[in-house]
């Protein structure tokens, strides 16, 4: 029976301060834990402010799942370094255990691949004639009693598949961590996993773009051809298009990648326009706008103030429909050549979420090395970090502010 | 070796010391550091030199996983045209199986690769932290 009365001010690096030496396990569920930390402590970190901090009372130390849906593979894609890095720290995989695991843990998210929930493994599909994208493939049960129970504050013993071996592997023990992303083809599948999601992404590359990605990822490697990339890409469509691409319409906020129009027949992928389609009405999201919130915007920000060079960078803002559910829309099209058009086109845009002036440039710098860095999938990536971040501290502060709920166990 | 400082990365005169790569001709201090670090497999610690191998040595594990995939890739791709060869077998499930598989192993290719590039450190590097006795954590001698 715990009760905690607390004043916070949540923050993705509070330190779960506990009275038992296991201090540096933020998952544990502290059953009968009361901690009530006052002013001093916290006040380093808000400029000197005397502020109140309360952390994990008792059994409602909530996980918050993020859903991501992306036909990439799992493990250090973009999107989730990008993530990871806004929560701060750099995702790993977990030390020590099965090195072919496809689980990363910073110290406040993990990101689990869902391609460990695979019922078949590579044998299994050959013999019943199923891809990796069917959902007979997958066991959904597990998955959605496994994401529960992270969710609640229990660890679970999650089963591995091994994609170099082609098998499943003995279970890996997964802690219950302050935010939860299950990354991989059907986040949004099965609708008991779609309830448990706080937010959900799909990233929806149009078949133009995923050819040359294809191409650039997989040329260099003996065996394939322009043919057999091309192949691979049509083999898979059907069951891609009646499995993978419905769960768009389930997503707060969708990320498309389409070929530019700013350069007429362009082939090469280079330069891309990308929309990102933002669900209107969620609690604890407020979509990105430019100048104007619900009106239509057609903004080129190069000009008298900002020079571009060629193809230049085109803006898009407005409110549409998407599966009869309301969206707003923010678009980019072309591509930034220096910090200067970066942070030009961050001071216009509105509900971004950052903690500071620049902070969307800044995190895009910090990885200039990624692809994307350059062109709206980087921008919105990072921002959909950003609007992530404030989401989780929205919870977060919410749980705490109810301490009547706190005294159930 | 001049242990002159580090730009001169270009430099055509720069001794290119046993197949090492263009990274040890960037820094000749490391290049020296590594030839000596190659007598410590399997990987013992105890001295700068290991330490800085330590840093870049790459584990048999690593090297054979790399291998498998290439084959692998190479295979299933052969497999999968077949698979899908004549009018009956082409939008087969045996087809779009194949060409799925050729996908799973391009996939898990890229990811290793995208590791290798962007780390100085083997991806099996924490696990051979507690279990270097084991066949996958040879110091790999290519």
């Amino acid at each position: 029976m715990a009760v905690c009365t607390v004043y916070t001010t949540p923050s993705l690096h509070s330190p779960c301060s506990v009275s038992n030496p296991t201090k540096t396990s933020f998952g544990f569920n502290q059953r009968q834990q009361v901690i009530f930390y006052t002013s001093g402590r916290g006040s380093r970190r808000r400029g000197g402010k005397k502020i109140s901090e309360a952390l994990y009372c008792s059994a409602e130390a909530k996980t918050v799942v993020i859903g991501l849906a992306a036909d990439s593979g799992c493990g250090k894609s973009t999107f989730m370094r990008r993530l990871t890095s806004v929560f701060g720290g750099a995702a790993e995989p977990p030390k020590g255990g099965n090195p072919d695991s496809n689980t990363l843990i910073s110290d406040t998210t993990t990101v689990i691949c869902l391609d460990d929930y695979h019922s078949l493994d590579r044998t299994g599909r050959k013999e019943k004639g199923v891809t990796a994208l069917d959902p007979r493939a997958n066991n959904f049960d597990l998955m959605y009693e496994q994401v529960k129970a992270l969710k609640e504050g229990v660890a679970v013993d999650k089963p591995i598949y091994n994609h170099v071996t082609g098998l499943l592997d003995p279970p890996e023990l997964i802690q219950p961590p302050k935010i939860l992303v299950i990354e991989g083809l059907h986040p949004m599948f099965d609708p008991r996993v779609r309830d448990l999601l706080d937010f959900s992404i799909y990233l929806d590359i149009s078949n133009e773009v995923k050819f040359a990605w294809k191409i650039q990822r997989d040329m260099a490697e003996r065996g394939h051809s322009l043919e057999s990339i091309k192949a691979s890409i049509e083999a898979r469509k059907p069951d891609f298009d009646a499995y993978i691409d419905p769960q768009k319409q389930y997503a707060d906020a969708v990320i498309e990648v389409l070929p530019t129009q700013l350069i007429p027949d362009d082939n090469e992928g280079k330069v891309l326009r990308v929309r990102l389609i933002m669900k209107e009405g969620s609690k604890y999201f407020s979509p990105v706008y430019l100048f104007d919130e619900g009106s239509t915007i057609s903004w080129i920000p190069c000009g008298r103030k900002l020079t571009c060079s060629y193809p230049g960078i085109k803006f898009f803002y407005g409110p549409d429909t998407y599966f009869s559910h309301e969206v707003s829309v923010l678009e980019m099209d072309g591509q930034f050549d220096r910090l200067d058009e970066l942070i030009y086109v961050e001071s216009h845009l509105s509900n971004i979420s950052t903690k500071f002036y620049g902070e969307v440039t800044q995190q895009l710098l910090k990885h200039a090395d990624f692809p994307g860095s350059n062109n709206g999938t980087g921008l919105f990536q990072t921002i959909v970090g950003l609007k992530i971040r404030d989401l989780y501290e929205q919870i977060v502060a919410e749980k705490a502010a109810a301490p009547t709920e706190a005294t159930k166990v | 070796m001049a242990s002159s400082s580090s730009l001169s990365l270009s430099s055509p005169h720069f001794p290119s010391s046993s197949g090492l790569r263009s990274r040890s001709q960037r820094d000749p201090a490391e290049a020296v550091v590594s030839i000596q670090a190659r007598k410590w497999w399997p990987g013992r610690s105890g001295s700068a030199a290991a330490v800085a191998a330590a840093v870049r040595k790459r584990y048999k594990g690593t090297a054979m996983r790399e291998k498998k995939l290439a084959e692998m890739i190479e295979k299933k791709v052969e497999e999968a045209k077949a698979a899908c060869e004549g009018e009956e077998r082409r939008g087969s499930d045996g087809c779009k199986v194949a060409w799925d598989e050729v996908e799973e192993v391009s996939q898990a290719m890229a990811r290793l690769r995208r590791r290798l590039a962007e780390s100085d450190r083997d991806p099996l590097d924490a696990f051979c932290q507690e279990n270097p006795e084991t066949d996958e954590c040879r110091v790999y001698d290519e």
